[in-house]
C-alpha cells in the first residue's frame, strides 16, 4: 500500500464516521440544533479557517460534509493527499463539535478538549519572544509510562507547549504527572480525533495574529508553516486515520516524527522515522528548525519557562519568603565596577537547611550590576524580569514585586539540594545573558533574617520612591522620542506598536522604558526610535514621524496611526492584547473587557468576539486592543474625551485598575470613586438600557460628554 | 521593468526576436529564420536516413523501386550505418573537448594562467584511480592524473576507468552486451571502420557500436571534460544569476562568450574584472564591462561565476542583432558560420580562438594554455575599444530578464540534500532524502531534460511547456545545455517564482530545500553529471538505474553530440524521449532496435521513444514514470 493510499483510506474512515454522526445527531435534535465550541468567536474554527464559512447548526454541518467530500480527490499526487489530510481534520472537528451538542460538557479533567480563544491569545507573547519555542503534539502511547513522562518532561524543560492525545494521557496520570495550561502540558482527549483541538489553536493563531482571511487556505498554510513551530510525535501503531491526520499536519508545515516502520514511508523534514523515542525530542527540534535559548544554570533542578505558571501549595512548601508580613524585597541596583566582583553570590544569614520546614521568613535579594552602558532607568526593567526568572525554576513560585514579594520553595527542591544561593545563581545567569549589552559585571546579595532586612528595606523603599517620582514625571510630552515595538511581527507581520510613556505596548509587557532598554541592548532590534518633531494634531496624537514609522515597519500595510484616538486611525494590534475596548452606542461610552473574562459584555459580544474584530495589524475604528495599564492613562481615548468614556468593565479588571483609575478620573473630571461608576457584570451583562439606567443613577461623566464623532 | 511575478512566455520571446529581426533588416542582416525557409522542403532521403554516400559508386538512395544500394546494402544497413556515423561525430566532438581540458590540466602551474581550483576533487579522482596522493605536490598530482586521463583516449587494452562508478548491475549489462567502451578514440575509429564501404551492414552490430561509442563519450570523454573542468575552475555550487537578452546592458561594453570550452571564457571573465580594463572602459564612455554568455560556454561560467546567460543556441544571432555587442568571442561547437557576415552588419567583432573552429569573416586569435592570459586581455581590450564604434541608433535590447539559481553539480545537490536530512536519523552526503521523496510519492519522479534548439520545433516552446507540465505533476527536473537556458530565460530557475508552477509535492520540496524545481546541472558535457546522479541514486536506493522513475528527454535536439548523448543515456538504463526523429525512420529494423521491446531494451533495460507531438511526449514521459512506480509497488 502506498503512503497516499493510507492517507486516502484514513480520510474515508473518518469521513464515513462523521456522516453517520451528523445523521444521527439530526435524527435526535433536528437540523436547526446549534453546534459550536465554547469560548470561540471562530466556530467551527478549522472549517471556518479553511473554507471561510461558519457553521452554526446541524443542517449547515450536513451541507458542509459535501464541501469536505469535494476536497477528497484521489489522484496520486501530494496535493490530493494534503487535501484529504485536511478533509480528515475537518471531519474530526465535526465529530468533536458534536460532543458539545445541546450544552454537553464532554471533557473532564485532566482532558481539556476544545481550547478557548483566550488560550490562543495567551500564547501570543511567549511564542513571539521564544519563551515557548515550539508546540509538541504527542499522539498515542509510549512503551512505558516512564518513557512518556521523560519525553513530556524533556519538552517542558525546553519551555515547549505540549499537547497530548490518546493513551499517553493515562500514562501521565499513572505517574501522577502534573498537567494543565499552567505547566504547558495540555491533555486533549483519549480519542485520536481530539488532536483537532490543537490544530484548531494553530489555525486560529493564523486568523488572530496573522490576519489571514478565512477561506484563504494558501495563506493559512503558509502562515502555519512559517510561523507556528509545531510538530507531531506519533507513537506506533499508526492507523490509517492517524496517517491521514498526519498528512493534514504536514500540509500545515508540521513534521511528524514516529517510531512506526510497518507500512510506513519517509519524507525529509516532514515524515521522519525515529526508532528510538528517547530521541524524539532532538529529532523533532531539528526537523522543525527550533533553536532553543540556551540557559545553562548550575542549579540542582530544572529551569525552563514551562514552569512559569507552576503553583506550589502550602503543603508542598519548604519555606515561604513572605513580604506581606515580614521585611522582604527585591532590588536591582547600579554600582561602580570596582564595587562588584563578577559572579559573586553572597548569602548573609542562615541557609535553607538551617531553617525549619514550613517557616515564613524575611529575605531580600539585591542584584548589583555595573556596566559602561548601564543606565539607572534600566534597573526597574531588569527588576520586573525577576518574577519570570524565579518562576522558571522548577519548584519555585514567585509573586509580587518590590517589597511585596512572596517566594515559595518546594520540599522537592530542598530534597534535590536547592538552596538560597541557587536563587543567586539564577539571577546572575539571567541578568548577564539577557542584558549582556549593558551589564558587564553582576553580583547578588541575599540577606536572610528580620533584623538585617528591616533597615535594608527602608533603604530600598527610598529608591523605589525616587523611581516612582521619575516615572510620574515621565509623560508623552516630557520625553524626546517614542519607540516602535515590532516583536510580534514574527506572528503578526503587519502590526507595529508605538510605545510612549503613557501608552505601553498593548500586550502589557513593553513599557517605554522597556522599549528604550531594548533599543540600547539591540540597536537593530524590534524597538526603534521614533522622533516626535513633526506633530500634526496634538489632541489626536498624530505625528508625521509616527506615520512614517508605522508605514516603514508595517511594510506599507499602514499609513496613519494616531496615539490617542479610537476612531481616527486607531493603533492596530497583533492579537495578543490584554484588553479590548469597543464603542457602546447607546451610552456613547466604551466597554472594556479582558482576556480573563469569558462572559458576555453589553455589546452582546464576548472578549473573543470583540477581539476577532481587530488584531493581525488591522485598523477597525471603534475597536482597539490595549494593555491594562493604559486604562488609567490620561492619554486613554484622549481625543474622544478620555477615560471618562469607560462605562463597563469586568469586575476583576476594575479591581486591578481601580486605584490609578480613580486618581486619574479625580484629576481629569473632579469625580471621586470613578471605578464604582463603571458598570460590571453584576450590574448588567447584555442589556444596554440597563446599563444606561445605571449610568444615570450614579451620574457617570460620560452622560455630559458630546456624542462620538463617528 | 520586467514583472518578476510571472514567467516570461515563449510568445514574448518571439515578439522580442521579431523586433530584433526588424533591427537586422535595417542593416541587411540575414537570419536563420530566413535560411530555414530557403531550405524547405528538406530532402526526404536525408530525413529518413536512406541516402548512402559512403563510397563514390553512389550516392545510393533507397526507394521501393531500388531497395538496395549498388553494393547490395539494404535500407536497414544504410540507416544503421548513418546512425552510427552520427553518433561517432558527436562522441568525437564531446570527447575532444574533454581532451582539451585534460591538456589544460596538464599545463597547470601555481603561477600560470591555469591553476587547480578544487584540489579536493583532484585528490578524490586520483584516489579513485589508485594514484598515491599522500605527500604529493598538488600540481605534480594534477599532471600525473591529466596524463592518465589523456591515455584513456588511446589506451591499447582495457576499458574506461570511470565505468567503475556505475552500479554493478549496470556494468554487468554492459559486459554482457559487449558494449563496455575501450579507448575513447578507438570507439570512434571502430565506428568509422565498421561503416566504411564493405564492412558492417547488420543493424544489430551497428547499434551495439552506437551504444559503445556513446558510452565512451558519456563515461569517458565527457566525464573527463566535466570532472577536470571542476578541478581546474571549481566544482559548481548554487549561485544566483540572470538570464535572457535583457542581461545585455546598453551602458556597458558587452562581451558575449559562446561555445563550449570554459578555458577561454574563464580567462575572459577574469580580465573583464581587471581594474585596468574597467578603467579603460570608463575612459571610452561605458559604465563597465559586461560579460554574458550564449550556449554551453554560458552555462559553464554561469555555474561557476554567476555570469548572466543571454541566450541559447538559436539566440546566438539575437545577441548581435541587439546592436550592443562589442565582441562575440567563440571557442568550439554550435557556432553559426552566419555570425561572420552578421557581425559585419554591425560594429561587432567576431573573434574565433580555436583551430578546431575556423570561420570566414572572423578575427582569429589562437588560444593556448601558455598565451591564454595575454590573449584574453587583448580580446577584452579589443571589445572595449570597439565601444566607440557602436551605432546607438541601432541599439535595441529587449527588456526581458529572469532570475535564476544555477550550479547544481552532484556535489552541490548532495550538499543541498544534507540541509533537509536529520542528524538524529540520517547519514549526510547521500541522495537518500531525494530517494525518500520519490519513494513516498511526494515527487513522482525525475526527468533529465537536455539538448539543443531546433527550428523543426518551435524554439524553446517544447522545453518550457514540457517542463511546466512535468512540474505540475510533481516531477523534478535536472537540466543542462540549451534546455537549461530555456528554463532560465522563462524564469523556471527562479526559486520563488517557479515553485508556484509546481504541484504541492514538488513545491514543498523546493521550499524545504530552498531550490528551484528545475536544477541546472551544467553544459552538454555535464550530462555526465546526470549519469553519476543516476548511479548514486540507484546505489542509495538499492535498485537498478532502469527501475528509478527517471527518464531522459531531448525535445529540441539537433546536433550529432545529442545523439551520442542519447546513446549513453539509454545505455545507462534511462529511457529517453526525443522530440525530433534521429534520421532512422527509413528502417523498421533500426527503429525496432532503438524503440521496440526486443532491441536495446533487452540489452540495457531502456530504449528510445520518438514523439513529435510535444503534448503527447509529455504524457508519455509521465506515463512511463508512473509505470516504473507501479512496478516498484510505490
Amino acid at each position: 500500500m502506498t503512503l497516499f493510499d493510507r492517507v486516502f483510506g484514513g480520510n474515508d474512515v473518518v469521513y464515513n464516521r462523521a456522516v453517520a454522526a451528523v445523521d444521527s445527531a439530526i435524527a435526535t435534535y433536528g437540523e436547526a440544533e446549534a453546534v459550536s465550541f465554547p469560548d470561540t468567536a471562530y466556530s467551527l474554527p478549522c472549517y471556518y479557517a479553511v473554507t471561510g464559512e461558519k457553521i452554526g447548526n446541524l443542517g449547515q454541518m450536513k451541507a458542509a460534509l459535501d464541501v469536505i467530500k469535494g476536497m477528497m480527490t484521489r489522484e496520486n499526487r501530494l496535493h490530493d493527499a494534503f487535501q484529504s489530510g485536511i478533509a480528515a481534520a475537518l471531519c474530526a472537528e465535526f465529530l468533536e463539535a458534536l460532543k458539545y451538542i445541546h450544552g454537553a460538557t464532554p471533557y473532564e479533567a485532566p482532558c481539556c478538549g476544545h481550547l478557548s480563544d483566550a488560550f490562543v491569545r495567551n500564547l501570543g507573547v511567549p511564542l513571539v519572544t521564544g519563551d515557548i519555542p515550539g508546540v509538541a503534539v504527542i499522539i498515542g502511547a509510549a512503551d512505558t509510562a516512564d518513557e512518556m513522562v521523560a519525553l513530556v518532561k524533556s519538552y517542558q524543560g525546553q519551555g515547549m507547549l505540549v499537547s497530548i492525545t490518546g493513551d499517553a494521557i493515562g500514562q501521565l496520570q499513572e505517574k501522577g504527572y502534573k498537567t494543565g495550561e499552567n505547566v504547558r502540558v495540555v491533555p486533549l482527549g483519549y480519542e485520536m480525533q481530539s488532536v483537532i483541538h490543537v490544530v484548531s489553536v494553530a489555525m486560529r493563531a493564523a486568523l488572530i495574529f496573522g490576519n489571514v482571511t478565512p477561506g484563504d487556505f494558501k495563506t493559512l498554510a503558509k502562515y502555519t508553516m512559517e510561523r507556528v513551530k509545531a510538530f507531531v510525535n506519533a507513537y506506533k501503531p499508526l492507523s490509517d486515520e492517524i496517517v491521514a491526520y498526519g498528512a493534514g499536519a504536514i500540509c500545515l508545515g508540521f513534521p511528524v516524527v514516529s517510531n512506526e516502520t510497518e507500512n510506513m514511508f519517509k519524507v525529509p523534514k516532514s515524515l521522519i522515522q525515529q526508532l528510538d523515542p528517547a530521541l524524539f525530542n532532538a529529532t523533532s527540534l531539528e526537523a522543525r528548525d527550533i533553536k532553543l535559548k540556551i540557559t545553562n544554570i548550575d542549579i540542582p533542578v530544572s529551569f525552563a519557562s514551562a514552569f512559569e505558571g507552576e503553583i506550589i501549595r502550602r503543603g508542598d512548601m519548604q519555606v515561604e519568603v513572605d513580604g506581606s508580613r515580614l521585611d522582604c524585597f527585591e532590588l536591582v541596583a547600579t554600582k561602580d565596577a570596582s564595587e562588584i566582583e563578577d559572579h559573586r553570590i553572597i548569602v548573609d544569614g542562615p541557609e535553607l537547611d538551617e531553617i525549619p520546614v514550613g517557616s515564613k521568613i524575611s529575605l531580600s535579594y539585591t542584584v548589583e550590576v555595573a556596566g559602561k552602558a548601564m543606565q539607572p532607568d534600566f534597573e526597574s526593567v531588569m527588576e520586573r524580569k525577576i518574577h519570570a526568572f524565579l518562576n522558571c525554576i522548577e519548584g519555585v513560585m514567585h509573586t509580587g514585586q518590590r517589597d511585596m514579594i512572596r517566594v515559595r520553595i518546594s520540599k522537592a527542591d530542598f530534597e534535590a539540594g536547592f538552596r538560597f544561593k541557587h536563587i543567586g545563581e539564577v539571577l546572575y545567569a539571567k541578568i548577564k545573558s539577557e542584558f549582556d549589552a549593558v551589564v558587564d559585571k553582576c553580583q547578588v546579595k541575599i540577606v536572610v533574617g528580620d533584623e538585617a532586612n528591616h533597615e535594608l528595606r527602608k533603604h530600598a523603599n527610598e529608591i523605589f520612591a525616587k523611581r516612582d517620582d521619575r516615572l510620574r514625571s515621565m509623560t508623552d510630552e516630557s520625553v524626546p522620542v517614542y519607540y516602535t515595538c515590532i516583536m510580534c511581527q514574527a506572528f503578526s507581520p503587519s502590526h507595529v506598536c508605538i510605545v510612549t510613556p503613557e501608552r505601553l505596548g498593548l500586550c502589557g509587557a513593553v513599557s517605554w522604558l522597556d522599549a528604550k532598554a531594548t533599543n540600547e541592548l539591540d540597536p537593530a532590534g524590534p524597538c526603534q526610535i521614533v522622533p516626535k518633531d513633526r506633530c500634526i494634531d496634538e489632541n489626536l496624537g498624530r505625528y508625521e514621524d509616527v506615520d512614517e514609522a508605522v508605514n516603514k515597519y508595517s511594510h506599507g500595510a499602514l499609513e496613519h496611526v494616531t496615539l490617542y484616538s479610537l476612531f481616527q486611525d486607531p493603533m492596530t494590534s497583533c492579537g495578543c492584547f490584554e484588553c479590548i475596548c469597543g464603542v457602546e452606542p447607546v451610552s456613547m461610552g466604551v466597554v472594556i473587557t479582558c482576556r480573563e473574562h469569558a462572559g458576555m459584555t453589553p455589546l452582546g459580544m464576548t472578549f473573543s468576539e470583540m477581539a476577532s474584530m481587530t488584531g493581525g495589524g488591522v485598523q477597525t475604528p471603534g475597536f482597539m486592543g490595549h494593555g491594562k495599564q493604559f486604562i488609567s492613562s490620561k492619554k486613554f481615548l484622549k481625543a474622544e474625551g478620555g477615560l471618562g468614556r469607560i462605562v463597563w468593565m469586568p469586575k476583576e479588571l476594575k479591581d486591578i485598575v481601580r486605584e490609578k483609575l480613580d486618581a486619574a478620573a479625580a484629576e481629569l473630571y473632579g469625580v471621586e470613586n470613578f471605578t464604582d461608576m463603571v458598570a460590571d457584570e453584576s450590574i448588567c451583562t447584555e442589556d444596554p438600557e440597563q446599563l444606561l439606567n445605571y449610568l444615570s443613577e450614579v451620574g457617570h461623566p460620560v452622560l455630559s460628554m458630546e456624542p462620538f464623532d463617528m | 521593468m520586467k514583472d518578476w511575478a510571472r514567467l516570461t512566455t515563449v510568445e514574448e520571446m518571439e515578439a522580442a526576436t521579431n523586433a530584433l529581426l526588424e533591427n537586422g533588416k535595417k542593416v541587411g542582416a540575414d537570419s536563420w529564420q530566413q535560411r530555414v525557409k530557403n531550405q524547405m522542403p528538406h530532402c526526404g532521403f536525408g530525413e529518413s536516413g536512406t541516402c548512402c554516400r559512403i563510397c563514390s559508386m553512389g550516392p545510393c538512395r533507397i526507394t521501393k523501386k531500388s531497395p538496395r544500394g549498388i553494393c547490395g546494402c539494404d535500407v536497414h544497413g544504410i540507416v544503421g550505418r548513418n546512425f552510427l556515423r552520427f553518433v561517432a561525430g558527436g562522441s568525437a566532438t564531446h570527447s575532444d573537448h574533454g581532451r582539451e581540458i585534460c591538456h589544460t590540466l596538464y599545463q597547470t602551474k601555481p603561477d600560470g594562467n591555469y591553476q587547480v581550483k578544487d584540489p579536493e576533487k583532484l585528490i578524490r579522482i586520483a584516489t579513485e584511480w589508485g594514484v598515491e596522493t599522500e605527500g604529493k605536490d598538488i600540481y605534480d598530482l594534477a599532471h600525473e592524473v591529466a596524463e592518465m586521463a589523456l591515455l584513456e583516449y588511446g589506451k591499447p587494452f582495457g576499458n574506461q576507468r570511470f565505468l567503475e562508478r556505475a552500479p554493478e548491475h549496470t556494468r554487468k549489462l554492459w559486459h554482457d552486451a559487449g558494449i563496455e567502451p575501450r579507448a575513447i578514440d578507438r570507439e570512434v575509429s571502430t565506428a568509422m571502420h565498421m561503416t566504411h564501404m564493405g564492412n558492417s551492414s547488420l543493424p544489430e552490430a551497428l547499434i551495439r557500436q552506437s551504444l559503445r561509442s556513446g558510452l565512451s563519450d558519456g563515461w569517458g570523454g565527457s566525464m573527463a571534460g566535466t570532472e577536470f573542468s571542476d578541478v581546474l575552475f571549481g566544482t559548481p555550487k548554487p549561485m544566483d544569476t540572470t538570464a535572457n537578452l535583457g542581461v545585455m546592458d546598453k551602458d556597458m561594453v558587452n562581451v558575449v562568450v559562446h561555445g563550449h570550452d570554459p578555458s577561454l571564457s574563464e580567462m575572459i571573465v577574469h580580465y573583464a574584472n581587471d581594474p585596468d580594463m574597467i578603467a579603460l572602459a570608463k575612459s571610452v564612455g561605458a559604465k563597465g564591462i559586461n560579460v554574458c554568455g550564449v550556449c554551453c560556454t554560458a552555462n559553464e561560467v554561469a555555474m561557476r561565476h554567476g555570469i548572466p546567460m543571454a541566450g541559447n543556441f538559436l539566440s546566438q544571432e539575437n545577441v548581435v542583432l541587439t546592436g550592443a555587442c562589442e565582441a562575440i568571442v567563440v571557442d568550439v561547437q554550435c557556432i553559426f558560420p552566419a555570425l561572420g557576415p552578421l557581425s559585419k552588419c554591425f560594429h561587432t567583432k567576431f573573434i574565433t580562438t580555436s583551430p578546431i573552429c575556423r570561420m570566414p569573416d572572423s578575427e582569429f586569435i589562437q588560444f593556448s594554455a601558455s598565451n591564454a592570459g595575454e590573449n584574453a586581455k587583448s580580446i577584452v581590450q579589443m571589445a572595449v575599444e570597439n565601444f566607440k564604434n557602436r551605432d546607438q541608433a541601432l541599439v535595441h535590447i529587449p527588456d526581458m530578464k529572469s532570475k535564476a539559481r544555477v550550479g547544481y553539480s552532484v556535489e552541490a545537490i548532495k550538499k543541498t540534500l544534507d540541509t533537509v536530512a536529520n542528524s538524529q536519523v540520517d547519514t549526510f552526503g547521500t541522495l537518500k532524502p531525494l530517494v525518500e521523496c520519490v519513494h513516498s510519492g511526494v515527487l513522482r519522479g525525475a526527468v533529465a531534460m537536455v539538448g539543443c534548439n531546433n527550428p523543426k520545433v518551435r524554439p524553446d516552446y517544447a522545453h518550457i511547456e514540457l517542463m511546466k507540465k512535468l512540474l505540475e505533476n510533481d516531477i523534478i527536473l535536472v537540466v543542462s545545455g540549451c534546455s537549461a537556458q530555456a528554463a532560465a530565460k522563462a524564469g523556471l530557475m527562479d526559486p520563488e517564482l517557479a515553485k508556484e508552477y509546481c504541484g504541492d509535492g514538488l513545491k514543498r520540496v523546493c521550499e524545504l530545500a530552498n531550490i528551484p524545481p528545475v536544477l541546472h546541472m551544467g553544459s552538454c558535457v555535464d550530462i555526465s553529471r546526470m549519469m553519476i546522479l543516476a548511479s548514486d541514486l540507484a546505489k542509495d536506493w538499492g535498485i537498478n538505474i532502469s527501475q528509478i522513475p527517471l527518464v531522459g528527454c531531448a525535445p529540441e535536439w539537433m546536433s550529432e553530440k545529442a545523439v551520442s548523448i542519447g546513446n549513453y543515456v539509454v545505455a545507462t538504463g534511462i529511457d529517453t524521449f526525443l522530440g525530433v526523429d534521429p534520421y532512422t525512420k527509413g528502417s523498421e529494423e533500426v527503429t525496432a532496435l532503438l524503440q521496440g521491446d526486443h532491441g536495446i531494451k533487452e540489452w540495457v533495460e531502456a530504449n528510445y521513444t520518438v514523439e513529435l507531438d510535444i503534448e503527447k511526449l509529455g504524457d508519455r514521459m509521465i506515463q512511463r514514470i508512473e509505470e516504473k512506480r507501479a512496478a516498484l509497488g510505490i
